[in-house]
C-alpha cells in the first residue's frame, strides 16, 4: 500500500514541477496568454481546469477497460465538453464579473490540449486514484504556472495585485513612486508574449544547470 | 445592403483585433506550424476555410435548432446548455466532412491542406471563432456579418502565421542564446509582431 501511495505521489509531483504541462511541455498557451493579465482571473481559470481536469481523468478511468480505441477521443471531447459547460454555468452563478472578462476562455477549456493530452496518456490506461492524482498535479502546476505569470504581468502593469474585488484583498507598491513608471503594456497583448517567452528562457536555463549538475 | 458595415467587421477582426496576435487564439499551431512559409501558408488557407464553414453551420445551429426547439418547449434558450457540445461535435463532423469531400472532389487542393485538417478539429481559433459569435450581440443578429467575421478571423490568422514563418525563415541562421532557442524567441517575436498590430487600433474610429 505504501508503494501504491508513493507512487501516485509522485504523478502529483511529477506534474506539478518536473513535467510541468504549461512552463516544460509547452501545452496550453492559449489560456496561458490570455487570462494571466491579473491573478484573479488566472486562479479562477486555474480552478476551473483544475475541476475539468480532475472530473475527465476520472470518468475516462473508470471507463477505460470499455473504451473502443476509434472512438476514444470524441467520448474523452464529449465528456470534457459536458464538464466544461458545468464549470461554465457555476461561474456565470458565482463569480459573474470575472466569468466575464474570462470570455471564450472558459468554454475554450474543451479544446485544451492538456486535458486531452492527460485523458490519453494517463488516465485510459492507469487506475482511477493514479489518474486523479496525475489529474491534481497537472491542474495544480497550470494554476501555479498561470499565477506565477499573473503577478509578473499585474505588478508591472498596474502597480499591484488584486484578488476578489468584494472581498476586499489588494496589496499595491507605492502609487506615488510607481504610477509614473507603470509598464501599461504589460497587461496588453505584447505583455504576455514578452513575459512567457523570458519566464519559458529563465526555465530552459535552470533545467540545464540542473541536468548538468545532475550529470557531473 | 450595408457594405461598409461588413469591411468594418472585416478589418476589425484581420487588422485590429487579430486572432492570434490580440485575442490569443490559436497559439499553438502558431508556434507549432510556423517553421516554413509554404506549410504556415498552407495551414492558414486550411483554417481559414473550416473556420468559415464552422462559423456559419455552428450560426445555423443555435438559430434553426437549438432555438426553435427551445421556443417549442416554452423558451428559446431552454436548450443553450448544449451550447458548447453542439458546437464540438459540428466543428468535429465539419473537419471530418471537409476533409471526405475535399479528398473525392478536389485531390490537389487535399493533398495541399491533407496533413493540417485532422489537426484543426483542437485549433482553438475554430471553436474560439464561433463563440465570439455567439457572444457578441452585433454577430449573433446577422447570418451574413457573422460568415464575414469568421473569414476574416481565417485571414487574419492565415496573415500571422504566414509573417511569423517570414521571420522565422531568417531567425534560424541567427545567434539566439540557449535557453532562448525554440519556444523563447518565437514568442519574443510574437511579442515584437503584437506591438506592431497594435498600431491598427487607431482605425476603427
Amino acid at each position: 500500500m505504501a508503494e501504491a501511495d508513493n507512487s501516485n505521489l509522485r504523478q502529483f509531483t511529477d506534474g506539478l514541477v518536473a513535467n510541468n504541462p504549461t512552463l516544460v511541455q509547452l501545452l496550453g498557451m492559449c489560456p496561458t496568454l490570455a487570462v494571466t493579465n491579473s491573478v484573479e482571473n488566472a486562479l479562477v481559470m486555474g480552478a476551473a481546469v483544475i475541476f475539468v481536469l480532475v472530473m475527465s481523468n476520472l470518468i475516462t478511468s473508470a471507463l477505460r477497460n470499455r473504451l473502443q480505441p476509434h472512438v476514444r477521443i470524441l467520448i474523452f471531447t464529449l465528456t470534457i465538453a459536458t464538464f466544461v459547460t458545468i464549470a461554465d454555468l457555476a461561474l456565470k452563478a458565482y463569480v459573474f464579473e470575472v466569468s466575464r472578462k474570462l470570455g471564450p476562455f472558459v468554454p475554450l477549456i474543451i479544446v485544451n490540449c492538456i486535458i486531452i493530452a492527460r485523458a490519453e496518456v494517463v488516465a485510459s490506461r492507469q487506475g482511477v486514484a493514479r489518474s486523479v492524482a496525475d489529474a491534481f498535479g497537472c491542474g495544480l502546476g497550470f494554476t501555479l504556472a498561470l499565477c506565477l505569470l499573473g503577478v509578473i504581468r499585474e505588478l508591472l502593469g498596474s502597480g499591484g495585485i488584486t484578488v476578489m474585488r468584494d472581498w476586499g484583498w489588494s496589496w499595491h507598491l507605492d502609487p506615488k513612486v510607481f504610477e509614473p513608471h507603470a509598464w501599461v503594456i504589460m497587461i496588453m497583448p505584447p505583455g504576455a508574449f514578452l513575459t512567457l517567452g523570458i519566464v519559458i528562457g529563465v526555465v530552459n536555463h535552470l533545467r540545464s544547470r540542473a541536468a548538468a549538475k545532475g550529470g557531473a | 445592403m450595408d457594405f461598409g458595415a461588413l469591411a468594418g467587421v472585416f478589418i476589425g477582426v484581420v487588422l485590429i483585433n487579430n486572432f492570434v496576435l490580440a485575442r490569443f487564439l490559436g497559439i499553438c499551431p502558431f508556434l507549432g506550424v510556423s517553421r516554413k512559409v509554404d506549410m504556415a501558408f498552407g495551414m492558414g488557407c486550411a483554417v481559414t476555410f473550416v473556420m468559415t464553414v464552422s462559423g456559419v453551420v455552428t450560426w445555423l445551429i443555435v438559430h434553426a435548432v437549438l432555438m426553435p426547439v427551445g421556443r417549442w418547449l416554452g423558451n428559446p434558450e431552454a436548450l443553450f446548455f448544449l451550447k458548447y457540445v453542439a458546437f464540438i461535435m459540428v466543428i468535429a463532423a465539419m473537419v471530418q466532412l471537409v476533409e471526405m469531400y475535399l479528398k473525392k472532389f478536389f485531390r490537389p487542393l487535399y493533398n495541399a491542406f491533407g496533413v493540417f485538417l485532422p489537426l484543426i478539429t483542437t485549433n482553438c481559433a475554430i471553436l474560439g471563432a464561433c463563440l465570439l459569435i455567439d457572444m457578441n450581440e452585433m454577430y449573433r443578429s446577422s447570418l451574413l456579418k457573422s460568415t464575414v467575421f469568421a473569414f476574416g478571423g481565417g485571414i487574419g490568422f492565415a496573415m500571422a502565421i504566414t509573417i511569423m514563418a517570414g521571420i522565422r525563415e531568417h531567425v534560424r541562421f541567427s545567434d539566439v542564446p540557449k535557453p532562448l532557442q525554440g519556444a523563447g524567441i518565437t514568442l519574443l517575436t510574437a511579442c515584437i509582431l503584437s506591438l506592431a498590430f497594435m498600431g491598427f487600433a487607431g482605425i476603427g474610429k
